[in-house]
């Protein structure tokens, strides 16, 4: 497939050890240009008939990157039961969040690790500069049970055919809403969860309130930028095509969603006065919005119920799925996956270790962990959210459905969730991710900022996502044909 | 003739560094003026609050907890600990300051001593195309960094550097153009007739610099030392291209990865960023109280802007 | 002509010249390795694709044509000038006036000045964050001080009108090092002018513009040009409050200075080849700005001695 040969030596004449190419770590997640689809490095892929035998024997060490084994008992569990199924080879971790940089310099310096823990809308930009391989050969050689995992979550990890990774937790959004609020002005969740925007617009207007010109309840929250593909695709627009080639940005659907997103803003005077509010809020601590009166609904991710529950469990919460337009329940599904770089070394290894880490029994494993903790705590447990959909379910008639820990309303939220999780899609993995997400990111923001109309400013982020998209393709596509060819 | 154009208009940079006199009494009409007096000082005051009251304002917020920290008072209203505390343990706090110390020190005492053995050439020797060469040095003060910026990246990544404390520091053994310029001024300021009585005592060259211009110069090269230990204590700009592992983060750049993890990445912990600030600026404000008088002094005699 | 005598001197140049030479090497040596290879490259790079994995790829002058091209060029010139503009001005007329009412506080001048100088103390990245707490629109100290008098304050660190102008604000809490220099130059004035002046029956204003002002006009020039060089280049601050790892979502165009576009642009999206065309840009930029400067200073500043004092 690719060759050494296709990489042109790195690094100006006179200037580089080809293997010291680094690159200079900006800051964390931020974005890289596609640039460079020639790759880097040479490709590794063990050729042959299979290369993942599910019952050989390993050795050496497993360095992986961006997974933190002890952030909870749900990690835990399962890295320790990933650990045990590749010994004799050993785990060394580098702890802390996938910096894409730092994992790309480590690429270019031939350091590379052996298996990485990344934001599933990464994956295209690494695959596109050959830096992590396709596991098709893994999944086959090792026998991990595809049907188990979500498609929208594959998707999100499925790259010109091929898979390049194996997606994990999933995480999804549902409505929140202040109980209390909603019940002063004669509402309830069916008026804040979508599905009639008209009656959302309605809702902000009842329940902002101002203080001099500053809100000191904010109505509605949007979540704009973030949440612009949830609004789309509850219009019935799909921001890019399913192949990942062409941008829909300019589709008026999108641009409808947009403009009724920042209309909720401009009501209750505008996102800046929105955005200073909430920027001094405390957020994770018990004078949070929610506990503080201050923040009638929002769409917001299932985390977030979590943190309600611990610092303010008498808050007067109401929850629910977020709606469609139409009235189904959808949610905007991201999240983790494993995925193995193109120069890791020991690739059987890094395939075991994800088999394991993520088949139903280890989430099994990990939920009964979690739930004896929560017990332990005198706290419900609200469930594992993932992308393998087989574990969910049996958590759910296992621990969650046969809790009697769980009152109203967090009952309800999580039931929200399970449903939301359901209803998940996903944008479709492309080579130029990182750039699509900034053009729409900036049209987004161009509105909020009153820079440009809804129309204009999507139309501008769609002539930058294509020209990016283009570009990334053909590099892409000339790239795989030299490879080919030699 | 070909000397500096440029910095030619620079009045304060005489070669006299002696300290700027606090000025006696004003010359008109001393009394009459109790109202005009009173508004004085009550401007001076206005200005002084607002000058250390974001200091203050940041020292209290350190010891609110989250929920306080927008709230303006200036005592917390439920003192605590728990940020410093808590900060300890989020962030490798004790790694971070040893490797800013070190870069500290290092591009401190690097620039003192390079920039003053260059000035000395330059202030006691004349040859040709000293001048040229000395112009050459001041026009280097109006290259912009960014033009030299990225070239400079790729000989630290070439020599392997980057990633290490070394780019930080480094470049400054080669001497410094303003502080070249600077320490020039004061070698120029003694009077020649030490140097040659010395030369007839038996002392060689380099025995001249460093057992008699140097010790002369002793205010000069404290200044360099305490500005350019500022300029690298506070330096954001550098530690983001060349650190890429946490564990190599000098405080300023710990410091904005902490306000990228904690303040937008959806997290809103300021009452952490706030304290994290403080730990920062604490070392330079106490460095200002030790050498109170070199900065201000530096400062005034140099025309360096803050 | 070959003297014992010249021959004796001839020596002693040499030997003088080798050992001034031998003192400058560092600085030799810095300037070849990185300052004048540096430029050169730049240059060479300007002309390139380049992003540090592969070679770079000449393109001939496509970078400077893109310059034009690039909407966010022209934004973060435009914001970058904006600031200038404001900053310079309102820096060195506070710091002035400061300066006079420091004069007037006798014995109290070394206990202002030390206070006044305190925040150019505080880390650039620090007063970025005490920008976006004190700024902030809904909480914050500014807007609470304005409430005060009566004023509802605007959303200074969200809303994209005001966001530069908070940042001028917030860099006025660091012009104690100008107050310092004018405050020196002030107290080189000589006394027998205004006593000069006093006499002729001028007024306190007349003897301002006609005494202090040409009398400190040669530092308030040095000031504004390496002022507006400073501001030209501004990064630190806008950087930390306004763009960074965690702050994709909200970009906010508005704090786009130019050094941070290029910084964004070299080291984020590693266009290491347009990064250093606007690098040449901004110098070229820069230098043409301070050429005026320059030519306008030139009329305007009054040199002691230049016409008889």
């Amino acid at each position: 497939m690719y060759f050494k040969d296709s990489c042109p030596p790195s690094l100006a004449p006179g200037l580089a050890r080809r293997s010291r190419t680094a690159v200079a770590v900006a800051a964390a997640g931020s974005m890289l240009l596609v640039g460079c689809a020639t790759g880097t490095q040479p490709n590794v892929t063990p050729q042959g008939p299979d290369p993942f035998p599910a019952g050989a024997e390993l050795s050496g060490v497993l360095n992986i990157m961006g997974y933190n084994a002890d952030a909870d008992e749900v990690a835990r569990t399962r890295a320790d039961l990933a650990g045990k199924a590749i010994a004799p080879a050993t785990v060394k971790a580098v702890e802390g969040e996938l910096d894409v940089q730092q994992f790309l310099s480590a690429v270019a310096a031939g350091d590379a690790p052996d298996l990485i823990y990344a934001n599933r809308d990464q994956l295209g930009t690494f695959a596109a500069r050959k830096a992590i391989m396709p596991i098709d050969t893994c999944i086959t050689g090792e026998a991990i049970s595809l049907n188990d995992f979500r498609k929208p979550a594959l998707d999100q990890v499925t790259f010109g055919g091929h898979i390049y990774g194996i997606p994990e937790f999933n995480q999804v959004q549902i409505v929140m809403a202040n109980r209390t609020l909603l019940e002063k002005a004669g509402l309830d969740t069916t008026d804040v969860d979508g599905s009639d925007w008209s009656k959302v617009t309605e809702a902000n207007k009842k329940l902002a309130q101002q203080k001099g010109s500053k809100p000191s309840v904010i109505g509605f929250d949007s979540k704009l930028p973030e949440f612009l593909p949830l609004w789309a695709k509850a219009n019935g627009a799909d921001m890019i095509s399913a192949d990942g080639k062409k941008a829909q940005l300019d589709d008026p659907k999108v641009v409808a969603a947009l403009e009724f997103g920042v209309g909720i803003y401009t009501d209750q005077g505008g996102f800046g006065s929105v955005k200073a509010f909430r920027d001094s809020a405390d957020f994770f601590g018990k004078g949070n919005q929610f506990a503080t009166g201050v923040l009638g609904a929002m769409p917001m991710e299932q985390w977030y119920v979590n943190i309600l529950n611990d610092v303010s469990a008498q808050a007067p919460m109401a929850f629910d799925t977020f709606k469609t337009t139409s009235g189904q329940p959808l949610s905007f599904g991201s999240g983790s996956a494993w995925a193995i770089p193109a120069a890791g070394k020991n690739p059987q290894a890094a395939c075991r270790y994800i088999k394991t880490i993520s088949e139903t029994a280890s989430w099994m494993a990990a939920a009964e962990a979690r739930a004896t903790a929560r017990q332990k705590e005198k706290k419900p447990f609200t469930g594992l959210f993932t992308a393998n959909q087989n574990a969910d379910e049996q958590i759910k008639a296992k621990y969650v459905d046969s809790s009697t820990a769980l009152e109203s309303p967090w009952k309800e939220a999580v039931q929200a969730s399970y449903e939301a999780n359901e209803a998940s899609f996903s944008l479709p993995a492309n080579p130029a991710d990182a750039q699509f997400k900034q053009a729409w990111l900036d049209g987004v923001n161009r509105v909020l900022n009153s820079k440009a109309s809804p129309a204009e400013s999507m139309a501008t982020a769609q002539k930058e996502a294509q020209a990016a998209l283009d570009k990334a393709w053909s590099t892409l596509e000339k790239a795989d044909a030299d490879g080919s060819a030699g | 003739m070909a000397s500096t154009p440029i910095l030619k208009p620079v009045p304060a940079v005489e070669p006299d560094p002696g300290p700027v006199p606090v000025p006696e009494l004003s010359r008109t009409r001393p009394k009459r003026r109790s109202p005009l007096k009173l508004l004085l000082w009550l401007a001076l005051l206005a200005a002084t609050a607002v000058f250390v009251y974001p200091l203050v304002w940041l020292v209290s917020a350190s010891f609110k907890p989250q929920s306080e920290v927008f709230d303006n008072r200036l005592f917390p209203q439920t003192p605590t600990l728990a940020n410093y505390v808590e900060i300890w343990n989020a962030a490798p706090l004790a790694l971070w300051m040893g490797n800013t110390v070190l870069v500290t020190v290092l591009a401190a005492v690097a620039v003192t001593l390079s920039s003053s053995m260059v000035a000395w050439g330059f202030a006691y020797y004349r040859f040709r195309g000293r001048n040229a060469l000395f112009f050459l040095v001041l026009a280097t003060m109006m290259l912009p960094g960014a033009v030299t910026l990225i070239p400079t990246f790729l000989i630290w990544n070439a020599l392997g550097q980057v990633g290490t404390l070394t780019p930080l520091w480094a470049g400054n053994l080669f001497g410094s153009a303003f502080y070249i310029f600077l320490l020039r001024q004061f070698f120029l300021g003694v009077p020649r007739q030490i140097f040659e009585a010395a030369r007839t005592d038996g002392a060689n060259d380099w025995q001249l610099f460093r057992h008699f211009a140097l010790p002369l110069c002793k205010p000069a090269l404290i200044v360099t030392l305490l500005f350019e230990a500022q300029a690298a204590w506070t330096d954001l700009m550098r530690p983001l291209i060349y650190l890429r592992d946490s564990s190599t983060f000098t405080v300023p750049r710990g410091l904005k990865a902490m306000v990228d993890q904690f303040g937008f990445a959806g997290n809103w912990h300021w009452e952490l960023i706030v304290t994290a600030s403080v730990i920062t600026t604490l070392p330079m404000i106490v460095m200002f109280f030790i050498g109170q008088r070199h900065f201000i002094e530096g400062v005034a005699t140099t025309g360096l802007k803050g | 002509m070959d003297t014992a005598r010249t021959y004796r001197l001839r020596k002693r140049n040499r030997r003088q010249t080798r050992n001034a030479l031998l003192f400058i090497s560092p600085w030799i040596l810095g300037f070849l390795v990185f300052t004048l290879w540096p430029i050169l490259y730049s240059g060479y790079l300007s002309l390139t694709d380049y992003d540090v994995l592969n070679d770079p790829n000449f393109v001939g002058l496509e970078n400077y044509r893109q310059l034009g091209e690039d909407p966010r060029v022209l934004l973060s010139l435009r914001n970058t000038m904006f600031y200038a503009a404001l900053s310079v001005p309102l820096h060195i007329g506070i710091a002035l006036l400061l300066a006079m009412l420091l004069m007037r506080a006798r014995r109290a001048t070394g206990f202002f000045r030390t206070v006044f100088y305190l925040p150019n103390m505080t880390p650039p990245v620090a007063v970025g964050i005490l920008l976006l707490l004190l700024f902030n629109g809904h909480n914050g100290l500014v807007n609470a001080v304005l409430g005060f008098v009566g004023i509802p304050g605007p959303d200074w660190t969200t809303d994209s009108t005001w966001i530069k102008p908070g940042l001028v604000l917030m860099s006025l809490w660091t012009l104690g090092g100008s107050t310092i220099i004018l405050l020196a130059a002030l107290n080189n004035v000589p006394r027998d002018l205004y006593d000069a002046a006093l006499v002729d029956g001028a007024g306190p204003l007349r003897r301002f513009t006609s005494v202090t002002v040409p009398m400190i006009s040669g530092t308030l020039f040095f000031l504004v040009i390496v002022n507006t060089i400073a501001a030209l280049q501004s990064f630190t601050e806008a950087y930390t409050a306004y763009f960074g790892a965690g702050n994709g979502t909200y970009s906010n165009d508005a704090a786009l200075f130019y050094v941070i576009y290029l910084f964004r642009q070299a080291f984020e999206y590693l266009n290491m080849g347009f990064a250093s065309a606007m690098a040449w840009l901004l110098f070229a930029i820069i230098m043409v700005i301070t050429a005026i400067q320059y030519v306008v200073g030139r009329k305007l500043v009054f040199y002691e001695g230049e016409d008889g004092g």
